[in-house]
Formats: C-alpha cells, sequence, structure tokens
C-alpha cells in the first residue's frame, strides 16, 4: 500500500494538490524548523503533563503540609539520612516541589487557555464585524438590526431616568424607522428636524408623567438620540466606535489593566482569566480588523460580491479562512503572553489563593526565604514558566514563518 | 576601438531552499568604449543577474559568482576587494534600476542622493555638489531644478524620478551606464521621452550603454549590438542589422515574430512562442531552447550548441540548426500560411 | 505642523475621558460595601462614613434621578463619576485611605525612583536593542543572528520578577557583590536637584554617591530592561530585514557607498520607523513592569507603592497610580506619532 502512495501523488490533478497543500505545505515548512519543532515538542509535554497531573495524579493541596521536613534540598535518591525523594527539594511548609510545579502546570495551563479565549472570541468578533462592514456597505437587514440595536442602546439612558422600560423599545423603533425612510426622504431637509421631535416626543412625554422636570430632562436627551438615529449609521462608523474603545483599553499598559482588575475584584484564578481575557481582547479586534480589511480588497472577495453572494457566506467562506493564520500565530503566542501574565497576578498575590499551586504564587511565596539560600524553591517554578512560554513563543514563531503568505512564494 | 569591458565565462547561482537556480551559466563578451549594447530577453532569462554581476550587487547569500571573468579597464572586477569595487560603483560604472518608484530612498531628498555620490567619489563638498546635482537635472531636463533639489521623490512623478535616477547615475561620468529596464515601469510616452534622453546624453557624454530590456523595438533605435539571452546562455549576438534581418537563432526569430509591424501586411499572422522558458533549477543537458523550437532535431537534446561565428565576423549563435534558418524566407512563409 | 499636533492633541482627548471612566469603574469592581472592603471587618463607624463621604459612596454612579423627580437639576448630575471627574480637573487624586494624606503628594514623591529605573532600563534597551537588531539583520543567518534571535526569545520568555529573583540570590546572596533592595546604602545621601539619584550625583560631583546608587539600581534596571531590550532587537531586525529587500538600498549601494553608509544612513532612517511605535509601546510596559520589579528589589517608586497599596486594598492609590501612568503612556504615543511625521517625509501635517 505505502509503495503505491508516490503514484497516487503524482496523478493527483495539479489544481487539487496546491489547494490540499496550504495547510500540509506549512506543515512541512514546520517540520524543516529545528525551533519550531523544539517549541511544540516543549508544549506536547507541558500539555501532556498538565492534564495528565490533573487527571491521574490526586493531589490535596490543603492536606499537603510537612514542617518537619521544610526547606530541604533536591535529593535525587533515598538515603538512611534523607528517605523521601524530592526532585526539586521542598518549600517552607515542606511541600514536595516537584509535585506542584506538575500541578501547577494545570493552572497556568486553564488560566492561559480561558483568557486566551475570551480575548480570541470577543475580540475577533468585533475586528472580523469592524473590517468586514468598514469596507462592505452594509445590507438592509443588517442596517435594521445595527439601528434597532443602537436604538435600544440608545433608549436605556432616558428609559432609565423616567423609569419607564418600555421606551427602549420605542427607541428601537425609532432606529428601524431611520432604517425605512432612509430612501424615501433621503434629500428631505425636513427629516432631521422629524426625527428629533419625534424622539423629543417619545422621551419628554412618558417622562412627564413622572414629574415635569424628568420630562424636560428626557426630551432633551430624546431629542438628541432622534438626532443621532435620523441618519442610519454605515459600517464605517460602527467601526471607528468600536476601535475607539479599543483604543481606550489599548491606553493601559496590558498587564497593569489586568492587575489593577483583579486589585479591584479581589484575588482568584477565576478571576485573573478573565482580567487577562479583557485586556487582550483589542489586540485580536485590530489584527482582525486590518486583516479582514486587507482581504476585502482581494479579487477573490470581490469576484464573489459581483456574483451577489450573500455577506454571510463571503464572511465565513472567503474572509475568515485568510484571516486565520496571523490570528493562529497571536493566538499561540497570546498563550504565552497569558501564562507571563497569570504568574506576574500569582506573584504579587492576586492569583490562585493559597495553598493552591500555582507557578507564579510559588515564588511570591518562596522568595521572601532567598536570604536562607532556598534557590530550589525558587528556581524550578521560575524555569517552568520560562519553558513552557518559551515553548509557546517558539511554536508561534514558527507558525509564523510557516504560514507567513511572503515565504510561500519563493 | 578599444575595449571597454570583457567578460569569459561568467556564472551565476543562486542557491535557494528549492535547490540551485543557475541563472547565469556562461556568458562571454566584450564591450567597446562607447557602444550601446541591447541585451534581450523574457524575464528571468538572467539578463538582470548578469548585470548585477558585473557590479558584484548579487546578495550573497543566497547569491553567488561562481566563475569568470569581467576585465574592465585593465582588471578582473571579480578579483576586486571590496573597496576596489566600490569605487568602480557608481564612478566606472553606474545603473539605473527597472522601477524608478521604489529605487529612491523616500527619506532623503532628491538632491541629497545626488549629491552623495559626488562628495563620495569627486571629494566635493556639499555646496559644490549642490551645484553639480542642480546642473544635472537641468541636463536631465528636470525644470525648475534647483527647486527640485529639495523635494522627496513622491513628490516626483515617475517619469521625473527616472530622470533623477539617471541624473545620479551620470553623476560621475561613467564610463558604462547599466540601464536595467529604465522604462518598462512607465507610461509608454514617458518611455519615448527617457530613451530619448539617454541617447542624447550618450551622444553628448560619449560613455558605454548598456540597455537590458525585454523589448526588442526600443533596443532596435539606440544600440549597435544586440545580445539575446535565454535561460542564461547568451544565445545570438551580432549588430542590430544582423539581429534583425539574418536571425540565425529560432529564439530570436521568436521575439522577432512576437513584435508586432505597422508594415507588415494586414491579416499577417503574429508567431509567438509556445511554452514556457525551462526551469533553472536543473537545466536540460542539451539546448535549452530544445523543448520550445520549432527546429529541433534529437541531436539538440543531448548535446548543448555552444556559441560560434555565423557569416559574419561579429554575429555569433549558439544553435545546431542555424545554417538553415533563413529569416526572410521564413517570415514570409509565415506571411502566406495565412 | 503645529496644526497636526494640536489636531492630534483634540483626538487624545475622548480617549482620555474613556481612561477615566475606565478607573473610576475599577471601584464598582469591589464585591460587597466597598467602605468596608477598604477599611476591613473591624473598622469604626466613624471611618466607614469617612470613606462614604470621600468616595461620595452614598450618591449614585453617575446621574440620581431621584433628584430629578423632586425638581433638582444640579442634584440630577450630582454623582460620584462627576465628583471623582471633577476632582481630576484639579489634580486631585483623592486621599490614601490610611495615611490619609493626598494621594498626588506621595505620588510627586515616590515618581522620580520609578521614573530614573525606567529611563535607565529603556538607556540600556536602545544601547543594547538597536545595534545588534542592524548587525545581526546585516549578517542574517550568521552565528551571531542565531544567538540573537534565541536570546531575545528567552528574553520575552522570562518572567521579570522571577529574573530579578535569580539575580537577587546569585550577586547578593551568594557572591555578595551587589546590594538587594532600596536606592542607596544607609548612611549616604545625595543632595536632591532632580530627585534621579544618579544624575544628581553627578551635578553635585558626588562620585562616592554615584558610585552606590549604581550598585542599587544596576539589578533591578537589568531585570525591567529585559523584555524591552529583547522586543526592540527583534523588531530593529525584522524591520531591517524588510527594508534591505527594498529596491533604494541597491541603488545606494551601486553608488559606491560603504556598507556601513548604506545601513546606517539609507537603511536605518527607514526601518526606524516602526521601531519608535514599539519603542513607545515599551515605555508604558516599563512603567507597568516597574510594579513587579519594585516589590522585589524593595525599590521605593510608584510600583511597589502600589503593590503595597494593592495588599492593604488602598484603593485611590491603586486609581492614581494607574492613571498616572496610563497619561504618560498617551503622551509617550503622542510623542511617537509626533516624531513619526517628523521623520517620514511621505506623512503630511494636513
Amino acid at each position: 500500500m505505502s509503495t503505491q502512495m508516490p503514484e497516487v501523488e503524482v496523478l493527483t490533478d495539479f489544481a487539487v494538490r496546491e489547494h490540499r497543500s496550504l495547510w500540509l505545505d506549512a506543515w512541512r515548512r514546520m517540520k524543516a524548523s529545528r525551533t519550531a519543532m523544539l517549541g511544540l515538542v516543549v508544549v506536547v509535554v507541558f500539555l501532556l503533563s498538565a492534564v495528565g497531573a490533573h487527571l491521574f495524579w490526586n493531589y490535596d493541596a490543603k492536606t499537603d503540609l510537612d514542617y518537619s521536613s521544610k526547606l530541604l534540598p533536591p535529593n535525587l535518591v533515598s538515603s538512611t539520612e534523607n528517605p523521601n525523594v524530592h526532585i526539586f527539594g521542598t518549600d517552607k511548609l515542606g511541600r514536595d516541589i516537584f509535585t506542584r510545579v506538575i500541578h501547577g502546570g494545570w493552572n497556568s495551563l486553564r488560566v492561559g487557555l480561558v483568557a486566551v479565549g475570551i480575548s480570541l472570541i470577543i475580540g475577533c468578533l468585533l475586528g472580523l464585524f469592524s473590517g468586514f462592514f468598514e469596507s462592505f456597505e452594509m445590507n438592509r437587514i443588517e442596517k435594521l438590526v445595527l439601528m434597532s440595536g443602537l436604538g435600544l442602546a440608545l433608549g436605556l439612558l432616558p428609559a432609565w431616568i423616567a423609569s419607564q422600560w418600555y421606551q427602549t423599545l420605542l427607541f428601537g423603533g425609532l432606529g428601524a424607522a431611520a432604517v425605512f425612510v432612509e430612501k424615501k426622504l433621503a434629500q428631505s431637509k425636513l427629516r432631521p428636524v422629524l426625527f428629533a421631535a419625534a424622539g423629543a416626543l417619545l422621551g419628554g412625554l412618558s417622562g412627564l408623567l413622572l414629574a415635569p422636570l424628568v420630562g424636560l430632562v428626557c426630551g432633551v436627551v430624546g431629542l438628541l438620540i432622534g438626532l443621532l438615529l435620523n441618519k442610519p449609521v454605515n459600517g464605517k462608523a460602527f467601526s471607528s466606535i468600536t476601535m475607539r474603545v479599543m483604543d481606550i483599553l489599548l491606553s493601559f499598559p496590558s498587564y497593569l489593566l489586568a492587575i489593577a482588575i483583579v486589585a479591584f475584584l479581589g484575588p482568584g484564578l477565576e478571576k485573573g482569566m478573565i482580567a487577562i481575557g479583557v485586556v487582550g481582547i483589542p489586540v485580536y479586534a485590530r489584527l482582525a480588523r486590518s486583516a479582514v480589511l486587507s482581504v476585502s480588497q482581494k479579487e477573490y472577495v470581490l469576484a464573489s460580491q459581483s456574483v451577489g453572494e450573500g455577506h454571510g457566506r463571503i464572511l465565513f467562506k472567503h474572509v475568515l479562512p485568510n484571516i486565520l493564520s496571523p490570528i493562529i500565530v497571536q493566538a499561540t503566542m497570546g498563550l504565552a503572553s497569558a501564562i507571563l501574565s497569570a504568574a506576574a497576578l500569582g506573584f504579587l498575590g492576586l492569583g490562585a489563593i493559597p495553598p493552591e499551586p500555582e507557578w507564579g504564587a510559588m515564588l511570591g511565596d518562596s522568595y521572601k526565604f532567598l536570604s536562607s539560600g532556598a534557590w530550589w524553591a525558587v528556581l524550578f517554578p521560575g524555569l517552568a514558566i520560562v519553558f513552557s512560554v518559551l515553548g509557546f513563543n517558539l511554536l508561534g514563531d514558527g507558525l509564523r514563518d510557516a504560514l507567513d503568505p511572503k515565504m510561500r512564494t519563493k | 576601438m578599444e575595449t571597454l569591458m570583457r567578460i569569459k565565462d561568467l556564472h551565476t547561482r543562486f542557491h535557494t531552499q528549492d535547490g540551485t537556480v543557475n541563472a547565469v551559466n556562461g556568458i562571454s563578451y566584450a564591450m567597446q568604449a562607447g557602444e550601446v549594447l541591447g541585451v534581450v530577453g523574457e524575464s528571468g532569462c538572467g539578463k538582470s543577474v548578469h548585470a548585477l554581476s558585473i557590479l558584484r550587487l548579487i546578495q550573497i547569500p543566497p547569491g553567488e559568482i561562481e566563475a569568470g571573468e569581467i576585465w574592465f579597464a585593465g582588471r578582473d572586477l571579480l578579483k576586486l576587494d571590496d573597496s576596489g569595487i566600490r569605487k568602480v560603483r557608481g564612478r566606472e560604472i553606474a545603473m539605473v534600476f527597472q522601477d524608478p518608484m521604489s529605487s529612491l530612498n523616500p527619506v532623503y531628498t532628491v538632491g541629497f542622493q545626488i549629491s552623495e555620490a559626488l562628495m563620495l567619489h569627486k571629494g566635493m563638498n556639499k555646496n559644490q555638489a549642490r551645484e553639480r546635482a542642480c546642473e544635472l537635472l537641468n541636463l536631465v531636463g528636470i525644470p525648475e531644478a534647483r527647486k527640485r533639489l529639495d523635494n522627496y521623490p513622491h513628490q516626483f512623478s515617475g517619469g521625473m524620478r527616472q530622470r533623477a535616477m539617471i541624473a545620479m547615475a551620470l553623476s560621475c561620468e561613467p564610463k558604462l551606464l547599466i540601464a536595467d529596464e529604465p522604462t518598462t515601469a512607465l507610461d509608454v510616452t514617458i518611455q519615448a521621452q527617457i530613451i530619448e534622453l539617454v541617447i542624447r546624453l550618450q551622444e553628448e557624454l560619449g560613455m558605454a550603454v548598456m540597455w537590458i530590456t525585454h523589448d526588442l523595438g526600443i533596443v532596435a533605435e539606440m544600440a549597435q549590438n544586440i545580445n539575446v539571452m535565454y535561460a542564461g546562455f547568451l544565445i545570438e549576438r551580432g549588430n542590430v542589422h544582423e539581429i534583425y534581418h539574418q536571425t540565425r537563432h529560432p529564439y530570436t526569430l521568436g521575439l522577432l515574430g512576437s513584435l508586432p509591424s505597422i508594415d507588415e501586411a494586414p491579416g499577417t499572422r503574429l508567431i509567438s512562442i509556445p511554452g514556457l522558458p525551462p526551469d533553472l533549477i536543473g537545466l536540460p543537458q542539451g539546448c535549452p531552447f530544445y523543448a520550445r523550437c520549432a527546429f529541433r532535431a534529437d541531436h539538440c537534446r543531448l548535446e548543448r550548441p555552444e556559441l560560434e561565428e555565423a557569416g559574419s565576423s561579429g554575429h555569433n549563435v549558439a544553435c545546431w540548426r542555424w545554417r538553415e534558418i533563413d529569416a526572410e524566407t521564413l517570415r514570409k512563409s509565415a506571411g502566406g500560411a495565412q | 505642523m503645529a496644526k497636526y499636533i494640536l489636531r492630534r492633541l483634540i483626538s487624545v482627548i475622548p480617549t482620555l475621558i474613556g481612561v477615566t471612566l475606565v478607573i473610576f469603574l475599577f471601584q464598582r469592581l469591589i464585591p460587597g460595601d466597598p467602605a468596608v472592603a477598604m477599611l476591613g471587618e473591624h473598622a469604626t463607624e466613624e471611618n466607614v462614613a469617612r470613606i462614604r463621604e470621600q468616595f461620595g459612596l452614598n450618591r449614585p454612579a453617575f446621574l440620581d434621578r431621584d433628584a430629578l423627580v423632586e425638581g433638582d437639576l444640579p442634584g440630577f448630575f450630582d454623582s460620584q463619576y462627576v465628583r471623582y471627574f471633577n476632582r481630576l480637573l484639579h489634580f486631585d487624586l483623592g486621599d490614601s485611605i490610611h495615611r490619609r494624606i493626598p494621594v498626588a503628594e506621595t505620588l510627586k514623591e515616590r515618581f522620580p525612583a520609578t521614573l530614573e529605573l525606567a529611563l535607565l532600563s529603556m538607556f540600556f534597551a536602545l544601547l543594547i536593542g538597536i545595534p545588534v537588531g542592524i548587525t545581526s539583520a546585516s549578517r542574517r543567518n550568521s552565528w551571531l543572528d542565531g544567538t540573537t534571535m534565541i536570546g531575545s526569545l528567552l528574553g520575552v520568555s522570562i518572567p521579570i520578577f522571577w529574573l530579578g529573583i535569580m539575580e537577587i540570590m546569585l550577586f547578593s546572596v551568594f557572591l555578595k557583590w551587589l546590594p538587594s533592595g532600596s536606592r542607596l546604602s544607609p548612611g549616604m545621601s545625595i543632595t536632591p536637584i532632580t530627585n534621579l539619584l544618579l544624575l544628581d550625583s553627578l551635578l553635585t560631583g558626588n562620585f562616592a554617591g554615584f558610585w552606590d546608587a549604581l550598585k542599587h539600581i544596576i539589578m533591578p534596571a537589568v531585570s525591567l530592561a529585559t523584555i524591552p531590550t529583547a522586543i526592540i532587537t527583534r523588531m530593529t531586525r525584522s524591520s531591517m530585514l524588510d527594508v534591505l529587500q527594498e529596491d533604494y538600498i541597491r541603488t545606494a549601494s551601486a553608488k559606491g557607498l560603504t556598507e556601513r553608509v548604506v545601513l546606517y544612513r539609507h537603511a536605518l532612517k527607514n526601518a526606524f520607523l516602526p521601531v519608535i511605535t514599539i519603542i513607545g509601546i515599551q515605555a508604558g510596559s516599563l512603567l507597568a513592569g516597574a510594579v513587579l520589579t519594585e516589590t522585589i528589589f524593595s525599590w521605593p517608586g510608584i510600583g511597589k507603592w502600589v503593590y503595597d497599596s494593592i495588599l492593604g486594598r488602598d484603593y485611590p492609590i491603586v486609581q492614581g497610580v494607574t492613571l498616572l501612568i496610563a497619561v504618560i503612556f498617551l503622551v509617550v504615543n503622542l510623542l511617537v506619532d509626533i516624531s513619526y511625521a517628523l521623520l517620514d517625509p511621505r506623512i503630511s501635517y494636513d
């Protein structure tokens, strides 16, 4: 069977082979790179040990305590003086560091995956839609959804002030109306006036039921909303608003923001995941948006648009597959930096709650005992961080080289 | 006439992941002082690489000038040390490149980029170099040259940038100007202006010009001699008359055939060359043109033809069957076949 | 040009307001009663009342609709956020909960220590990153290039706090060459001028003081510089590699310029543009990284202060420092944009 393989290769139609080899080619190039394969091996070892320890190696952090064997240096073989083997030594509570390093991996992996998952999903969706609607005119249904959504959201303000929640629906309707009259009243100078008046009435009248001043304020707010809804927003406005919000998140150095969020939320691994995830959103949003923008200019996308394919089909069939590779690379690198951030949080006492094992927290626990010369207590958790982060970075670098379209042309 | 440059058996290769690309495979020829030489061939035939090899501008690695001699003004350029070849570049041999849009540094003024070579090779100070740069811009026909000195490349149009490139190349009065497809990226009308400019400057300054192009029509008006290259080989060489009217190589014939001409009777078929040039990785053992040749014989596939004299003394061709090829009758029969 | 700068300045304002909003929202994240969270379970009634007053916790967060119903329009806008924003306009960052002194005052006191550390780290990062990046790009695939790539990858993979710990272990605990914390040895003093000790000691000719300050700052600066050095090296290298492929580099070589001139004059100025952006971003992360580095080296700057404040739940300090760092980050990025426009003639100011 195997001897026939080459022949099958030769017989395959040229075009078909090209199509299939996109990912295959990347894999071949990755295999050729020693550093990328090293990264892959490190990552696989890390994943297997973390998942394996979690599933098959029972460890109860709460009961692990042995003052009689605290701060013992690494001991590789059992002897009469040192009957217990601790290949990484023990910490201040006499816990075996090797055990805790392996189990700590599970926590780091969890934080990394969940955090990257949060940033990836939210960021990519935002970036995808921003980029897409920046390059393609919205169709009527999309406009309808966007405008009534916008109306609902803006309507929350007067509705909250007047404590009358049905108002949001009225403003949602106003947003939808804007789409319906877009063509008919396109040139009319009356339209802004009409919408302002409608907004003022919707807000003001129901406000008046409560108190005159409430009516006035709601009326003014409604008027402004009416003016805003007057002209249906296009994709560019949607995109620039999204990116503006991303800019705000990006004006904080990333893990300072994560530290600050957890500082207020209170320590905990789950809170750390969320904080690191939220902080990472803008990176993916920007990346996805710029990738979509460049892909949208490509002939194959324009072609599919010209034969009348729907937006959903274009987005998921033509755009999404073509922006995957930068996102995969970024996500791999993102795992590395999420593990680093999680370790930093743990080190500052904001991550895993003791006695739960976590690499950063282990370092934070032990570095105060440095002057006693217990180097093993800080060396091994640190090395675990370095290797796992290095592994993801090497893999990410290798993936980038393998997937880089610039490299594909000889 | 005095020989300006003599190239002997030049080989240039590129070592890539997929294998070794044999870009230039043993080229030999001589250029006279003041001669205008056209180098013609399809893209990827090694014409640019051989020119870059003369100035040793090939990136090493992946490139490598494997063998050969390039004698210029009494010394072998390939044996010079780094500082030796730098003194040749710009001063004795200057080069103009294909894409004027990307060949000028976007963050320096045009004036500075021209002055740079003058300060380096002529030992001028800043002001002298600036004066000379201004003269040069005038010479290449840029209006308001003095004002233009302080412009950045992006403020120039494509044609003007190429003029500026030519001014830069001429700044140190080189003995040889290599123009590597300088008009390919330009509009047709601008092309004509640039060609005219170079012809004028060549006559005024008396330098030799090597004009590299894939367009035989362009060199017909300006060159005295023509080198035709294919797959890194020099396959035919002669003066303009010989190349156009006593064509001996089937490939040259094909190139000429794919040239539309106004003189030809309506309905004359354009002869095109079928197929693609061979892969430069792993060249065929015989004649490189074998696969596409209309005149091929079994022998052509087995042994590679060497360049040999065909008819007159300056006319050389590398083809086993050149004796059987008579351009005039062939052209007539092609016309008649319609 | 002035117009361009002005336009960029104006465009920062909405972002700045957004930043204050985010920082304000931090305190809404506190679980339970914020006043109790800040003071702990055993707080006195009086203290809780004081905190409620300081933060306006008895007011609604953004708008007071009850006031509106009662016909009180100014009262409608009298909210926690408006008060907070109003205070910020007067450069008032609130008072520390435990020490009850203005945050802004302590900030002024502690900031120079962080600034000195960050500046020195950035100096190291540029001094190493740019030349190494250029050299490694110009000798692509040489052993130097390989070492640089591995080194820089290692640089971004090492947690800086762990590197700091390792430094202390080696140089302070085992070798006893360098002090493990604080800015100066006890008993040593430097006449303050700028409060940047290295600079002050040089200005006053106090060389013993300079040596002592240098010994204290070198380890924190090195560990803080790791990531920026690695990233600037990588960026310089890849940007140089891109530029070296450009046609104008070949033009420059064809003129007969030396490799040095081609690299440093023709390539570097172009390659530097993306590097500047990275330098701007790294400036921000330096300040954030200071939280970790200063904690390990007991460096009396704002980073250590934030760490202590997080442990002590002194939220106004965390808010104040975060705001300061975000503002500095915005300003640095503004400067980056402006220098971009100055360096690249293709960008028009209008």
